[in-house]
């Protein structure tokens, strides 16, 4: 079998929501933590040469994230979208995922972005990698092997661990570690000469609808509220002396040197 | 809600060249407008994306996209950088276009297969300094003599002159025939006898070097004549149906950018203790803005997805030119007013915005020539109306 990365991406809505969000095409796209996790499955793909699988779950619109996906070099896309998933949280969202990554079948590397710009929870990667029993390393910097024998680095503050493991396994990737390629124009004509984006719903994934969505989702957002940051600006006037003792009255008063 | 005219792949499009130009081209579009510095960091990236092969096939190094793909990317490049819009609009529309449209196999494979992946730049030369409007007065000739044409001419204001390798020559082959003994003959540079004049100082968009070239008894084969003998005004014309939409892109790529510098800065800087936004004649110039930036677009993309439905589009083209050049006039000149003082120093990107916006009124046919061919279509459409009524 060819060497063979899964990348699990989202289409994310751009924009704070207020409320209900209608999503349009200009409100919507790639989660821009999913670009390393493409770039870096797109590079192993070129040094190993294999095949690059993008999954999605998400409303019709996702298929765009898809496309710019393969327009990126990603060699299948597989849209999984069904009315029934609406409402869902990331622990259905994992088991989705992991429903389809199964039905895919081998995979050598099954990667994810660290998290996402419009839901932030960072979860959806730890707990796919949990369902499937692959192990799991986060905030992955850097990679390199073959098949049986890999060596990855993941950084976190003050530190890094190096990893040895076998395939298959799973990460998020650094969202500094990869800048994402520039597309080209012709390989983005290319891919939409011959667009080709495999969609399943529910039934392709042998789930029930009590599974999923609302229905199959333990949590959920009781509420949405935009912060507000209130921003003051204050002109201190008078010599250097002066404005010293003004500013550190203000810190004082604000509780941010007590 | 969704543009019309628009499909997924331009929306990608869009995202795509943003993303490109915002990393590579913003941090330096002001430095090299000033420099008046071509930026070959910048286009030697932009070669192996193929900004250069827009829309010439694949098997000739080109990306073979539609021409509302064209007018995207050229809106975006230009919405950072007007001057490199402009390089590849004439390179794109003026220059590999024609040899796609008119050239023989031999000529696409050698010419364009080297132009759409950036590997040389090509240029158009029609104006000359007794023939601007009127293309038809050129004195430039190209006399055959055997086997090759000896080529002498005075080309001035031509875009990406000062860097081009492939020169579109507009001639006279047959100096006795009028209007009707006018070609296009194919001068690379290097050939004995090709000589880049000075860059000329612009107002605006000057990081392209725009230059004069000077052909003195140039010998080219006679292989390099491109379409037939005196065809050479009506392939101009073509060729100019479909700069026009390049050009109107790149002005509203100006507009555009204007609009957002002067959006941003009206929410933040503040007058009479209220942000300038809130006050209404700021107002009433923040929705001209937005109404002629939008009406600039539709006509642009309208124009362009005609074309790629093979529907006849000289009218619309040229309305989009002389609308999206005009507008981005207005609009520059409101942001610069938005901006009060400083939107007249260099130190904010609406000055040279400003100034980039001017010439859209003036290069590819002037405004007043635009509405020459306007009211020709237009009379021609109506008349032709009543004679079947
Ligand atoms: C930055 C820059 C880049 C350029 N790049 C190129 C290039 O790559 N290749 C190229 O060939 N040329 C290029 N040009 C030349 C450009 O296309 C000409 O400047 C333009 O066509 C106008 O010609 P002109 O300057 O000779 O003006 P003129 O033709 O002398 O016109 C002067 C004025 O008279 C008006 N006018 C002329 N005739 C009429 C009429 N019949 N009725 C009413 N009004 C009329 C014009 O609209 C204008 O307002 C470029 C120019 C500039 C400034």
């Amino acid at each position: 079998m060819t060497f063979h990365i899964i990348v699990c991406i989202k289409s994310v809505v751009t924009g704070a929501p207020s409320g209900v969000v209608k999503r349009s095409p200009q409100n919507s796209q790639l989660n821009p933590f999913d670009w390393p996790a493409l770039e870096a499955a797109l590079q192993m793909k070129e040094y190993n040469k294999g095949s690059v699988t993008a999954i999605t779950m998400g409303p019709a619109i996702s298929g765009e994230a898809l496309a710019e996906a393969m327009a990126m070099g990603v060699d299948r896309g597989i849209l999984i979208s069904d009315p029934a998933l609406k409402g869902s949280d990331t622990l259905v969202t994992s088991r989705v995922l992991a429903a389809a990554v199964k039905r895919i079948g081998k995979f050598d590397l099954l990667f994810f972005g660290t998290r996402t710009s419009d839901s932030d929870t960072g979860q959806v990667g730890p707990q796919t990698a949990t369902l499937l029993e692959v192990p799991f390393i986060s905030g992955v910097k850097q990679f390199e092997g073959q098949v049986g024998d890999w060596t990855v680095e993941r950084g976190m503050d003050e530190w890094e661990e190096t990893w040895r493991l076998s395939s298959p396994w799973s990460a998020s990737i650094n969202q500094h570690a990869y800048a994402p390629r520039s597309i080209g124009l012709d390989s983005l004509s290319e891919v939409f000469d011959r667009i080709n984006i495999e969609e399943w719903s529910l039934t392709d994934l042998d789930l029930a609808t009590e599974d999923v969505g609302l229905a199959g989702s333990p949590t959920r957002v009781v509420a949405l509220k935009k912060l507000r940051r209130d921003r003051n600006c204050i002109m201190l006037e008078g010599d250097a002396q002066v404005q010293m003792e003004e500013l550190i009255t203000h810190l004082n008063k604000a509780g941010v040197l007590a | 809600m969704t543009e019309p005219f628009l499909t997924a792949k331009h929306r990608i499009l869009r995202r795509s060249v943003r993303s490109f130009c915002d990393r590579e081209l913003s941090p330096i579009a002001a430095q090299i407008d000033q420099e008046a510095r071509f930026p070959w960091e910048v286009i030697e990236k932009m070669g192996p994306l193929k900004y250069f092969g827009i829309q010439a096939s694949r098997e000739l190094g080109g990306a073979a996209l539609d021409s509302l793909s064209y007018a995207i990317i050229i809106e975006e490049v230009s919405r950072i950088s007007a001057a490199i819009g402009l390089c590849l609009s004439v390179h794109n529309s003026v220059a590999v276009f024609p040899i796609m449209a008119f050239g023989t196999a031999e000529q696409q494979q050698r010419w364009v297969s080297e132009l759409a992946r950036g590997q040389k730049i090509g240029a158009f030369c029609l104006t000359e300094p007794n023939a601007g409007s009127d293309a038809s007065g050129i004195s430039a000739t190209a006399i055959q003599e055997g086997d090759h044409y000896r080529v002498n001419a005075n080309k001035v204001f031509v875009t990406n002159g000062g860097v081009a390798d492939i020169c579109l020559i507009f001639a006279r082959t047959d100096p006795a025939a009028g209007r009707k003994g006018i070609s296009v003959v194919v001068v690379e540079r290097g050939t004995p006898g090709f000589v880049v004049g000075d860059l000329e100082d612009l107002c605006g968009v000057r990081a392209n070097p725009v230059s004069s070239i000077r052909l003195y008894d140039c010998c080219v084969p006679k292989e390099n004549l491109l379409g037939q003998s005196g065809t050479g005004l009506q392939i101009g014309l073509v060729a100019l149906d479909t700069g026009r939409i390049g050009i109107a892109a790149q002005a509203l790529g100006i507009a555009q950018a204007s609009m957002e510098e002067a959006i941003r800065y009206a929410n933040q800087r503040q007058q009479f203790g209220v942000p300038l936004s809130r006050h209404q004649v700021i107002q009433m110039m923040i929705a001209d803005m937005a109404t002629q930036v939008d009406a600039a677009r539709m006509m642009i993309y309208r124009a362009a997805w005609l074309k790629d439905q093979h529907q006849t589009f000289t009218k619309a083209s040229a309305q989009a030119k002389l609308f999206a050049a005009e507008a981005a006039g207005k609009v520059t000149d409101l942001a610069v007013q938005i901006h009060g003082g400083y939107g007249y120093s260099k130190a904010y990107a609406v000055e040279r915005y400003y100034r980039d916006a001017r010439v859209t009124r003036i290069y590819e046919g002037t405004s007043e020539i635009h509405r020459m061919v306007i009211a020709r279509e237009a009379q021609k459409e109506i008349m032709s109306d009543l004679h079947i009524a």
